[in-house]
């Protein structure tokens, strides 16, 4: 009789959805094995990975990233939130956190939420729109 | 032109102290209009509305912590004014000082009292002071959802001939007076506040929401008047009349029970 485990993550989700790991964890690659020569490029790369813990679309590509700076090893980062009252507040923050100091070049992260401009859906990339399409959310 | 503030502490003290009041009122206010709301998640005139409450009361509670958060300008623990005041300095409007009692209430809350705070952040968005300007236009985007449910709700409860408008008309009247005289008091700090540009003249503001709410509060025969003498019992430390809010819904407030698992 085969041994019926319990079921993974991935079991209970639809197909089209890849992952609900806090941040999109299971999905981040690898740290780069040396520092990069473009590090907000590659901050960014970095930060394409992290996921809205809501919707499995990056916070990039949701338009939380209001500015991005690498200077020393510190990576600043200007985020804002979808609503100001938002209860992933947290979670965005510490996976953005944990994304970046994963990488050997990053010494720190200086993470800033700020408020202006306001995020409004106009913010959405079209990649986030059509991701977002496919999840069945209209934006 | 006025100069920017860059922090509270660049105020010199009478305005520090009135813009310590202003601060506290709307962030008081916006906490217990949160839990005002909070009480009709369940139990409102249909799902749907439960559901619009559910939301305004998180809305209000984001708003409550962004401006608590400017506290941290000031020469006191931020936690402490946040989190152990007691009910009797909480500087909150009188109209939020007991449990709406029924949807009417409800809905004028949302009209009078959401909405004198959402033109007074306006105003503050014009003003002078950095940190505060720069937070309101997510307010106010936020807010713009309370005005079209508040609106929506109080012309139904006006059209009505039953008991749903003689309890809207009273909750405007009892409301209107205490809300203007919080959050638009013609006093000599809030005169201090405005010489220092953090915001305009109460009188204007109150122009302002006299414009922006005539067509409604007309329905139930109310207006907003723009010259009114502070009442004399007015407490000029707290900005508000001498009552204070019910101690349960402080100690909500402020986070009592789950002290031992607070996390900042």
């Amino acid at each position: 009789m085969p041994v019926v485990g319990p079921p993974s993550s991935s079991d209970a989700l639809p197909a089209h959805v890849v992952s609900h790991a806090s941040g999109g964890r299971d999905l981040w690659s690898a740290p780069l094995s040396e520092s990069p020569k473009d590090p907000v490029s590659a901050a960014r790369a970095c930060l394409q990975e992290v996921l809205d813990p809501e919707l499995p679309i990056s916070v990039v590509d949701l338009g939380l990233v209001y500015d991005l700076s690498v200077e020393d090893g510190v990576v600043q980062v200007d985020l804002t939130f979808t609503a100001t009252a938002c209860p992933c507040m947290e979670f965005i923050q510490e996976d953005i956190r944990d994304r970046l100091l994963q990488e050997r070049w990053v010494r720190d992260v200086d993470l800033r939420v700020v408020w202006d401009p306001p995020w409004t859906r106009e913010r959405i990339t079209e990649k986030g729109r059509r991701e977002l399409r496919t999840l069945g959310v209209g934006v | 032109m006025t100069e920017l503030i860059e922090t509270a502490a660049d105020l010199e003290p009478s305005t520090r102290k009135a813009f310590r009041r202003l601060i506290l009122s709307i962030a008081d206010s916006k906490r217990l209009l949160g839990i005002r709301y909070s009480d009709w998640l369940l139990g409102a005139p249909s799902i749907e509305a439960g559901i619009a409450a559910s939301s305004l009361a998180q809305d209000e509670w984001g708003h409550a912590r962004l401006v608590y958060s400017i506290l941290k300008e000031f020469d006191e623990d931020p936690l402490e004014l946040e989190h152990q005041r007691s009910s009797h300095e909480y500087c909150s409007a009188d109209p939020l000082d007991h449990p709406f009692p029924d949807w009417a209430a409800v809905t004028a809350g949302i009209v009078v009292v959401d909405g004198a705070l959402t033109v007074l952040l306006r105003g503050l968005g014009e003003g002078a002071h950095q940190a505060l300007s720069g937070r309101v236009a997510k307010m106010l985007a936020e807010e713009e959802y309370h005005r079209d449910l508040g609106s929506a709700w109080f012309r139904r409860l006006a059209d009505s001939r039953g008991e749903g408008r003689e309890r809207l008309t009273a909750e405007v009247a009892g409301m209107l007076p205490p809300t203007l005289d919080a959050f638009f008091p013609l006093d000599t700090a809030q005169e201090r506040l405005v010489e220092a540009g953090v915001l305009p003249a109460s009188t204007l503001l109150r122009e302002r929401f006299r414009d922006e709410t005539a067509e409604l509060l007309s329905l139930v025969g109310a207006e907003v008047p723009v010259d009114t003498e502070p009442p004399g019992d007015w407490d000029p430390v707290r900005g508000r009349g001498p009552g204070h809010p019910d101690e349960e819904a402080v100690e909500r407030a402020r986070g009592d029970r789950n002290r031992a698992l607070f996390v900042e």
